[in-house]
């Protein structure tokens, strides 16, 4: 199918992409020809997306050049990339769910018209003739919102086909397919592959991706790690070339005497379907408990689960022995149960108000003047904030200053700090250290640690596996929503967790299970 | 709070905003910055030291500050209202309607029901608080957009209103009842401006020196991070528009007190000019956040204008192209006020 005598139809050279500090790319090089099935691998975080990004025109490379038949092209803008020919299909389909499967294919098209009136025919026609090169039959007058989740990728990739795209990138496809969904998208991908278009696959499902794609690119670290033609490769050569080197170990203080015997939270046979199949853990006071697992694997879905925020279909959650049930989440705080969010700024802090404002919104019924009225002391909100402030160093000039003016990581700690109450017993950490720089990331990981020592429950959820390596004293992987393997004290290393996102400890031969 | 944020970053290549050191501002910026500020209480001095002038103690004079203030009591009560709607980052449209709806029922519940005074006006504040109420469960858990579903609680309300009298109620009034609005028990005060300042000063102490108060700014502020702090922003929000409503009905009471009958439609008019003031409080002293002292001088700007307007003996249109600009110029002024905070 491949033909690589002759130059390749889009040829990306050095692409590199800064992200304020830190390098999401650096000078990436891809070729991809006319009729292939391309693969794109990485761990997250790796690149793959900030490669995709700067093919549709989200991004604008900082160097590096792309070219579509040896000559340079610019992406300024997503309409530019889509003219080049360039489609892409993610999981948020971008479709108008009452519009028809057909009025879907044709958006964002020029149709042919009379004096502007739509000739609906004509434009019709141009749509069948896309659904005819799929080859498979879909309602197409139907609206979208009824069709299932497969046959709105093909509505996607027959939209991409009406725009005569020569490279569709689908990005994780069968994430949301059942079984028989995507082998009929597999049958789509190899018939459209046979007829000249370029698909570049992208996935963490490595079955598929060995299964389909003639060629294959591997992400890590923000570099091309590794090329392989169809063949070269097995699932565990994959997966190492995905780990990469074995990093040294962390820097992480050995533990010892955390008593497993009570749990202070426990999950148990938790049920949410799609995401979350089957997921039950413990966590031990004293101990860092990590969560990981690729994007989509149920992480995130699980601390949801436990603040209310979806309704579970099957199992619990236990704090100390006593079932743990919450509406939501101002019942999960009175419960004794903190979720620290991912997205600091938007959904962690008031960027306008004061330190002292911010650290103390969920203290604020330990801060009346008298137990009796409803006056909030301003007195003893200062002095809580100042105590917070020296215990967990946060660098600010006072209780006054706007928490907006901190940097990422002391805004962190004032997050943290907001949830220094007795009563706490849990929390959830959802991506700490995001966004912020490497010295300010060891702090935060100190003060995480700080509060295991002092008793408190700390479940981290991180993709980043280096921060889940470095942090955590037991890491639970999950893998499309069940638990794929649990690593204690040395085992949690970087590779191990890698590997296990990838698949479930049985899979993986001379692994620890 | 201007050259120390340098200790907070030791890496100085990070680009996002906020962590950034404060840059110098240029001559013209800062102008913009005190414009945006102090611009209302710069222009609430220009309006009286230009009406002096011109009108002498027509205008300065402790009678007609009085009238001025009495006047503008009824439009702070029901403004500091929609202030604590606005501080928990929702509407209410319905005030006005709300606020015509109690007067005429405060009145028939005397005159037609002959229910003594005290009870009438106990019931109406209770009603109030039922209007808002119900505007804040149908925002928070049915979750009716707030212009939606303030306006459709409104109109219900003239609806209402019209069925339950379709004519003015102006006779079997009690006395006593004028006395709410006209009364001058302490220094030869006016009661609707004693009245207004307990209003105002209680909402005043909510919003800043209680533990409601940090949650309805929470709220406001970003409501994801107030829900994550355990804050249960439905009752906080709902306690805002029912706060509204109060402050709607006791409007209603003292202009109906005021007028002596009980008319339909008579405080209509409130909403917009409630809407100008609180805004207009918005861009005073604070870059855009909605508060009490803010809404005071608001509604002030506006009673002085239409005390000056009136003096000047101005046409009638002049009245409306002055209610309708100085809408327009606090939205603007308040939208400026919190680029530059943003932008700073």
């Amino acid at each position: 199918m491949t033909d690589e005598s002759q130059q390749a139809w889009l040829q990306v050279r050095g692409l590199s992409k800064q992200f304020g500090g830190a390098r999401a790319l650096s000078a990436a090089d891809l070729d991809i020809y006319r009729g292939e099935v391309h693969g794109l691998v990485g761990a997250n975080g790796a690149g793959k997306s900030t490669l995709i990004r700067c093919l549709a025109g989200v991004h604008q490379p900082d160097s590096g050049e792309v070219l579509i038949d040896g000559e340079p092209v610019e992406f300024g803008s997503p309409r530019a990339a889509e003219s080049a020919g360039l489609a892409f299909v993610h999981q948020e389909l971008n479709l108008v769910p009452h519009f028809t499967a057909i009025e879907n294919i044709l958006l964002g098209r020029d149709l042919p018209n009379t004096l502007g009136i739509t000739r609906w025919r004509a434009s019709r026609r141009i749509a069948l003739d896309a659904v005819d090169r799929i080859g498979v039959d879909f309602p197409l007058d139907t609206k979208v919102s009824e069709l299932s989740v497969g046959e709105r990728w093909l509505v996607m990739i027959t939209r991409a086909l009406a725009q005569n795209a020569a490279m569709i990138t689908m990005d994780e496809p069968t994430a949301s397919l059942s079984d028989s969904e995507s082998e009929a998208l597999f049958r789509v991908i190899r018939d459209l592959a046979k007829s000249g278009v370029a698909i570049l696959y992208v996935s963490h499902r490595l079955d598929e991706v060995l299964d389909l794609s003639d060629r294959i690119t591997v992400f890590r670290d923000g570099r091309v790690t590794d090329r392989a033609v169809r063949g070269e490769l097995d699932k565990q050569g994959l997966i190492r070339a995905i780990v990469g080197r074995e990093v040294e170990q962390a820097s992480r203080a050995p533990k010892g005497g955390i008593d497993r015997s009570v749990p202070i939270f426990e999950a148990k046979h938790v049920r949410d379907l799609p995401m979350v199949k089957d997921v039950s853990f413990r966590l031990y006071a004293g101990e860092v408990l990590g969560l990981g697992g690729l994007v989509g694997a149920g992480r995130s879905e699980v601390a949801r689960l436990a603040f209310g925020a979806s309704r579970l279909d099957d199992g619990g959650f236990e704090i100390k022995g006593r079932a743990f049930k919450a509406k939501n989440v101002a019942e999960a705080v009175r419960q004794g149960v903190a979720l620290i969010p991912e997205e600091r700024r938007s959904e962690g802090l008031l960027l306008e108000k004061s330190v002292d404002f911010n650290m103390n919104l969920a203290a604020l019924r330990r801060l009346l003047t008298v137990p009796w009225l409803p006056f909030t002391s301003s007195r003893k909100a200062r002095s809580r904030t100042l105590e917070i402030i020296r215990a967990l160093q946060i660098k600010t000039q006072g209780p006054g200053q706007h928490v907006g003016r901190l940097s990422g990581g002391n805004q962190q700690k004032v997050v943290i700090g907001r949830w220094l109450i007795p009563g706490i017993e849990v929390i959830f950490f959802d991506e700490p250290s995001r966004g912020v720089d490497v010295g300010a990331r060891h702090e935060i990981h100190e003060a995480i640690r700080g509060l295991a020592v002092q008793g408190v429950g700390t479940i981290v959820i991180s993709s980043d596996v280096e921060e889940l390596a470095m942090l955590c004293d037991r890491v639970v992987v999950l893998h499309e929503g069940l638990v794929s393997g649990e690593l204690t004290g040395d085992d949690v290393t970087e590779k191990n967790i890698i590997e296990l996102s990838y698949a479930p400890a049985q899979e993986l031969q001379g692994e620890p299970a | 709070m201007t050259d120390t944020t340098a200790i907070d970053r030791p890496q100085h290549t990070d680009p996002r905003p906020g962590v950034a050191a404060r840059r110098k501002r240029t001559p013209g910026q800062l102008t913009l910055l005190i414009l945006s500020r102090y611009g209302t209480l710069i222009a609430l001095a220009l309006m009286i030291v230009i009406f002096t002038a011109k009108a002498g103690t027509i205008f300065f004079s402790l009678d007609n500050f009085i009238n001025i203030l009495s006047q503008a009591s009824l439009m702070a009560i029901i403004s500091a209202g929609l202030t604590m709607t606005l501080v928990v980052g929702e509407f209410d449209l319905s005030i006005g309607y709300a606020a015509s709806f109690c007067g005429v029922l405060v009145v028939g519940f005397m005159a037609l029901q002959n229910l003594p005074e005290a009870i009438a006006v106990a019931l109406m504040i209770v009603i109030g608080a039922g209007i808002g109420t119900v505007n804040g469960v149908l925002v928070t858990k049915v979750r009716i957009n707030a212009v939606i579903a303030t306006i459709g609680i409104g109109t219900i309300l003239v609806g209402l209103c019209f069925a339950y009298s379709p004519f003015p109620i102006v006779t079997n009034i009690p006395p006593a009842f004028s006395d709410l609005s006209l009364g001058r028990p302490i220094l030869g005060i006016p009661n609707s401006i004693l009245i207004m300042l307990v209003v105002l000063a209680i909402l005043w102490v909510i919003l800043n020196k209680t533990n409601l108060g940090r949650k309805m700014q929470a709220v406001g502020g970003n409501i994801e991070a107030a829900r994550l702090s355990g804050i249960r922003v439905d009752r906080i929000k709902i306690f805002a528009f029912a706060t509204a409503g109060v402050c709607a009905a006791i409007t209603g009471i003292l202009l109906s007190a005021l007028l002596g009958s009980g008319t339909s439609a008579a405080a209509d008019g409130y909403l917009l000019e409630a809407f100008a003031a609180v805004f207009l409080g918005s861009a005073t002293l604070r870059d855009g956040e909605f508060h009490i002292v803010g809404t005071l001088v608001g509604v002030l700007i506006i009673s002085v204008g239409f005390n000056g307007l009136s003096i000047f003996a101005a046409p009638s249109w002049a009245q409306q192209v002055f209610s309708g600009g100085i809408l327009i110029l606090a939205v603007g002024l308040s939208t400026l006020a919190r680029r530059y905070a943003n932008a700073s």
